[in-house]
């Protein structure tokens, strides 16, 4: 009697079976670990998806709730300077200039006399306003654009690569001198925007590149053949299966702009003093690192503190949204 | 003796455990002769010939026991340099996917002249020509004409013969071939093995087959060795073998073959599923899709035994087995 | 030669060619990949028609056409009568519940990102009229059972499955919306043995219990004998030789059919040694440029100067016209002659059993 060709249930093998493909070192490495881990056991409860999944993941990561904290923080003291310090960042009192720490100025003050601590607290809105914005916008501008011409392909694709290839030609310290110093707004929208017209196409690029992997899945064909819909299939299958590589390049990102806006400030086409930015502070403390290292130190620290909480966040996002890695 | 594979362990570690890939592998192969390693993935039968050949990715991997005799000397002991030198002038390795493992980049005579620069001390010139002479033995068209081609020019099978021109550039005394024909098509892959077969028996070399076809191997093999869960379950002549399988894994897998000229109501199947490296069940590791398993099984690991001077079996009912056959 | 039955697909003039063009911005056809050119069959109602063929033989195209997921250059594919190629938007949607599809790699056919139970039930999310919203989680959880899993992995992810069982929720996703014709794209070439006959035994299960007709395309002649009521035998983009599977297996006609059939490793020694064997020289020509004539005679043995000339049509060869046996059946050649490669059954015994 031929056997019935049903398989022991929970017997879950973690061995690929790929045709010829024997233990190599990469299949070793998915093995499955022991029924009972988190994700997948247990009876069939509450249906779950990606997202819900990714949450419960996220929730327990230790990597994510630093930088959720600190990210927070960030947020909660751009909105509200005052609430931990006191006084105004442009009050400031040449008499004391280069002085170290004291009363109401643990930071100490820098080479104008301005009290350091407060302007970092202060400088924290511009900084984390235009790093997160041009991150947003150029996230969003690439990946749409990106992800449209890898999918769609055809002359749509072919103009996008020529104009990003224009764009990648573009120095962007010579183009912010040339497009900035026409304006005479002394928000932070034009800094933002220019970073944002230079900074697309990078993410439209790897955007492109990964939706092109990704269409060319099986899983895709299967959707078609199932009848789905472009937005369905680009939504459902490609757009989760892209999104890593735009995720951590763009919060790598975003530590970048936060130093190009410095860096604009310094050159004198980005924000303009009476704005307080980390950047305008990193720039006009540089001079006096020998004297008064303290003016340097506290709003690069800063600065370092927020990219990197970024970036751990990126990456815990995105090992949340891989279900081999849970 | 050729190579003496004796009591080899390999184990991988990984993020979520130690994976078991070989647990205990001993074979050996003489000059001239033909042993084919038969096992489905994960079986180990790939990692083993790694092993062998030097090229196991270490870490993960890690040999754990065991000793490799090449010509009488231990492999496993040599420093890395005279290993180098065994690779290739001793012994050679054919992949898969001719394709990945040739370089896109260069064309395939420099690729094979290469060999007869860096091991032989050749020029140049002398190189290009032993190339050109390598590319006609193993019977490419106009072999003059494209070796200045590259490898991305040459059909599958074409590239799989340049494969075996570079195995065979230094004439080793041992060529382990991994699944040489699984990636080419059915009338490709008859003149591949062919051309492999001959070459082998001109040079008198030993050669290792590695696959998952009982077809393939029936061709061309003297002995098999059928690999389990990192094991070596049953070993015998081809001929033997085929005719009754004195191992009931063997006996399944030889069943669950659809055949050309039959058409039966439904195929043999084996129950479940492989087992998990991390996890192997005691006793057999066969043991839970076993038909004929009972409480021994589970609980007592069974050796080689002996059913004849040249075969082994690693079942406790051996006996059944061959007898289970006979009507 | 027709179906026994009431054929479900009728496919007339297949044609698919994949311009070749050099350009970046303005691309101008430099040539064409003549991936399927000219392919006729039927399909009959519960039938299994088998299609067998080397890579870029356009197998594999044939199965795109199929379930529309590639438009053909010309030919029509009828399904109950109705031309599904020239159908957009909802008509076509609706056909698509009809004929679904199977594919080779278990690992690349299911999203890593979805789960088992939204993998399975999404056919419902796009074909609400289907199921109920309320009902889609019981028949996703019928469906697993119906392929051999456990219905409680629904939440579990693909990773977490072996190549044999994500080969069962590919045939779960397939069978949810009650289709009527399968096509099957080397459903079970990246499996394990011990697996292989898993797969193929469900589906001859699944096939009885569904009322499903099968296209299954294979490179493997042996597990295609085993499923198949008809077999077509492809070979640069044209079907050569077909019939039912004795006629194909047992009296093929056409050179090609013969040197696939011998060329195949059969797992016995002694038998290999009673086996004639024809080892076809070079390599299967370019679909960019197909031999004029009979496009198998660059390969041929028996090619001469009136295959260059004339492309043999696929029909019953004139030689059989008059006979009955099985050696009359449709075969592109004008030197068809019956040549027996498989040995008859029962001339040695090594079947299972």
């Amino acid at each position: 009697m031929p056997e019935q060709s049903y398989e022991p249930e929970g017997a879950i093998a973690g061995t690929g079976m790929g045709g010829a493909m024997d233990l190599g070192v990469s299949e070793a490495a998915t093995l499955e670990r022991t029924p009972g881990g988190p994700g997948g056991t247990g009876p069939a409860g509450r249906p779950r998806s990606l997202w819900s999944d990714a949450w419960r993941d996220l929730r327990r990561n230790p990597v994510f709730l630093i930088s959720g904290l600190v990210i927070a923080f960030l947020v909660l003291i751009s909105l509200w300077p005052s609430a931990i310090a006191s006084g105004s960042p442009l009050k400031c009192d040449l008499a004391k200039a280069q002085d170290g720490a004291g009363p109401g100025a643990p930071f100490g003050y820098d080479g104008q006399g301005c009290n350091v601590y407060t302007r970092t607290v202060y400088g924290a809105r511009t900084s984390v306003t235009v790093g997160v914005l041009a991150t947003l916008g150029v996230a969003v501008a690439g990946s749409v654009l990106g992800a449209l011409a890898g999918y769609f392909g055809g002359v749509w694709d072919s103009v996008l690569s020529r104009v990003t290839d224009i764009f990648f030609a573009i120095p962007v310290v010579l183009g912010g001198l040339v497009l900035l110093s026409v304006v005479t707004s002394k928000t932070v929208w034009p800094v933002i925007g220019f970073m944002v017209l230079l900074g697309w196409p990078q993410i439209s690029r790897i955007a492109r590149g990964s939706v092109i992997t990704a269409k060319q899945n099986d899983y895709v064909q299967a959707a078609r053949a199932l009848g789905a819909s472009d937005s369905r299939i680009l939504l459902r299958h490609i757009a989760p299966n892209a999104v890593a590589p735009v995720i951590v390049v763009a919060t790598i990102a975003l530590g970048t702009y936060i130093a190009l806006e410095a860096t604009l400030s310094y050159l004198g086409v980005g924000l303009k003093p009476p704005s307080v930015s980390w950047g305008i502070d990193i720039s006009s403390a540089s001079p006096y690192i020998r004297n008064a290292p303290h003016a340097l130190l506290w709003p690069s620290g800063a600065l370092a503190v927020t990219v990197l909480a970024f970036i751990m966040l990126g990456d815990a996002v995105r090992d949340a949204l891989d279900p081999k890695l849970r | 003796m050729l190579l003496e594979v004796r009591d080899l362990h390999v184990e991988f570690r990984t993020r979520d455990g130690v994976a078991h890939a070989v647990n205990g592998v001993s074979y050996e192969v003489d000059a001239g002769e033909t042993l084919a390693v038969l096992g489905e993935s994960g079986s180990g039968k790939s990692v083993t010939a790694q092993a062998v050949m030097g090229i196991l990715d270490m870490p993960p991997g890690r040999i754990t026991g065991g000793r490799i005799l090449f010509q009488g000397r231990d492999l496993l002991k040599l420093r890395e340099e005279e290993r180098r030198k065994v690779r290739g002038a001793g012994m050679a390795m054919i992949f898969q996917d001719a394709l990945s493992a040739l370089n896109p980049v260069i064309s395939v005579g420099d690729q094979l002249g290469e060999m007869f620069v860096v091991h032989r001390g050749m020029s140049k010139k002398d190189a290009r020509a032993r190339a050109v002479e390598l590319m006609e033995r193993v019977r490419i068209p106009a072999a003059a004409q494209r070796v200045r081609d590259y490898p991305h020019q040459f059909s599958g099978g074409m590239r799989q013969r340049i494969m075996i021109a570079m195995a065979l550039a230094l004439e080793p005394a041992l060529v382990i071939a991994d699944e040489p024909t699984t990636a080419l098509d059915v009338t490709v892959q008859a003149q591949v093995m062919d051309l492999l077969a001959e070459l082998q028996r001109e040079y008198r070399m030993g050669l290792i087959l590695i696959t998952h076809d009982l077809g393939v191997v029936a061709d061309v093999a003297d002995r098999i060795a059928v690999m389990y869960a990192g094991k070596i379950v049953e070993s015998a002549p081809v001929h033997d073998l085929y005719k009754a399988p004195a191992h009931p894994y063997t006996r399944g897998l030889l069943d669950s073959i659809p055949r050309l000229d039959q058409k039966g109501q439904e195929l043999y199947a084996i129950k479940g599923l492989p087992p998990n490296l991390m996890d192997i069940p005691p006793g057999c590791s066969f043991h839970p899709r076993c038909p004929m398993a009972r409480d021994v099984c589970r609980t007592d690991e069974p050796p080689l035994y002996e059913v004849s001077g040249v075969r082994g079996s690693a079942c406790h009912f051996w006996r059944e087995c061959l007898d289970d056959r006979d009507h | 030669m027709t179906a026994t039955t009431e054929p479900i697909l009728e496919v007339t003039g297949l044609v698919k060619h994949y311009p070749l063009t050099q350009g970046v911005l303005f691309r101008k056809q430099v040539g064409a990949v003549k991936a399927v050119d000219g392919v006729d069959f039927t399909l009959g109602r519960g039938e299994t028609l088998g299609i067998v063929g080397e890579s870029g033989c356009g197998k594999s195209t044939v199965a795109k056409l199929l379930c529309s997921l590639e438009r053909p250059t010309a030919g029509s594919i009828l399904f109950k009568g109705e031309d599904i190629t020239r159908l957009s938007g909802r008509a076509l949607k609706a056909v698509r519940r009809n004929i679904q599809m199977v594919f080779q790699d278990p690992y690349t056919s299911l999203n890593p990102r979805m789960t088992v139970g939204d993998i399975v039930g999404e056919p419902y999310d796009i074909h609400p009229e289907v199921a109920p919203k309320g009902d889609r989680r019981r028949r996703v959880q019928e469906l697993l059972d119906v392929v051999g899993l456990n219905p409680e992995y629904v939440n579990r992810y693909p990773h977490q499955f072996s190549g044999g069982q994500r080969q069962r929720i590919g045939i779960a996703r397939g069978l949810a919306l009650r289709p009527e014709v399968i096509v099957a794209d080397e459903p079970v070439s990246a499996l394990d043995v011990s697996v292989q006959a898993q797969v193929v035994n469900l589906l001859d299960r699944l096939q009885a219990e569904f009322d499903l007709s099968y296209v299954f395309i294979a490179h493997d002649l042996s597990v295609v004998r085993h499923i198949s009521d008809r077999v077509g035998v492809m070979y640069l983009g044209r079907i050569v030789e077909i019939g039912r599977d004795a006629e194909i297996y047992d009296h093929p006609t056409h050179p090609y059919t013969q040197a696939l059939l011998s060329a195949v490793p059969v797992p016995d020694p002694e038998a290999r040694e009673h086996r004639e064997r024809i080892i076809l020289t070079g390599d299967v020509p370019s679909p960019t440029n197909i031999p004029s004539g009979c496009r198998f005679r660059t390969r041929c043995w028996k090619a001469q100067e009136r295959c260059a000339r004339e492309v043999p049509a696929l029909a019953v060869p004139a030689a059989f016209r008059d006979a009955s046996g099985p050696a009359a059946h449709d075969s592109a050649c004008h030197f068809a002659a019956e040549r027996q490669v498989v040995p008859a059954e029962g001339e040695h015994g090594n079947g299972p059993g």
